[in-house]
């Protein structure tokens, strides 16, 4: 098993970030979630895991942002799980999750007019 | 007995990604924290799910960085798409390096066992 640092410091430095240390997220935990994703997946490069460790902290960072936006705009301090809701609501590219958040759309009350408006 | 945590990624780490965003005095509830956890994991699946259907499609059998590029170009995480594009040239030419390295090391191993064994065979 290849040690997560030694990549990191190699990539990170001078690189996209500028971040050092070890991947922010197992590899071996994205792998795994990435073989249930699908029947059709069978094998994965050894790249590929790296790749979305990235692009998980690149996701994570994009949504926290906007739902701390959210949080900001109701005058509070504390992030709740309706920030993020909105902030996936009012971003078109995060529209697949908005069914995880809220299996029913018209339990959110900023989510019911965006669904009805995307839906007409 | 599976372990449903196994299915997601661990909000520890999630939650260590989202603190490098927010100001030092702000705080997270637990339920935003697991949804963000779900949010990103479901996120693996679906981008995953876009390039093995390329490949698929290609008749390819593994799913490689390119793809999940590719992947995330498609699916709209156009900023994304470019990072990680960036992020997998540099990871490939450190593996060419590496690569480079231990066959040369290889090589110098090689050459000091012909001479031994042309050393040996003189003796005999």
């Amino acid at each position: 098993m290849r040690q997560a640092g030694v990549y990191s410091g190699i990539l990170s430095g001078g690189g996209i970030s500028g971040r050092t240390g070890p991947h922010l997220l197992p590899l071996a935990r994205i792998k795994k979630i990435m073989k249930k994703s699908s029947v059709d997946v069978k094998m994965i490069s050894g790249e590929a895991p790296l790749v979305f460790s990235k692009a998980c902290e690149l996701f994570i960072e994009e949504l926290t942002k906007r739902s701390w936006n959210m949080t900001i705009q109701g005058k509070r301090r504390t992030l709740h799980k309706e920030d993020v809701a909105s902030a996936l609501a009012t971003t078109d590219v995060f529209d697949f999750l908005i069914n995880l958040v809220y299996p029913n759309a018209s339990d959110h009350p900023n989510l019911n007019e965006e669904y009805t408006e995307k839906k007409q | 007995m599976v372990d449903e945590h196994d299915k997601l990624l661990p909000v520890a780490n999630v939650g260590r990604i989202m603190k490098q965003m927010l100001p030092p005095t702000a705080k997270v509830s637990k339920e935003a924290k697991e949804t963000i956890q779900e949010c990103a994991t479901e996120f693996i699946s679906f981008v995953t799910g876009e390039a093995s259907d390329k490949c698929h499609k290609e008749n390819r059998k593994t799913v490689n960085g390119d793809d999940i590029c590719w992947a995330l170009a498609s699916l709209g995480f156009d900023d994304s798409s470019e990072a990680i594009v960036r992020y997998l040239s540099k990871y490939r030419e450190f593996e060419r390096e590496k690569a480079a390295a231990s066959s040369s090391a290889t090589s110098v191993v090689k050459e000091e066992n012909v001479d031994k064994a042309s050393a040996g065979s003189s003796n005999s």
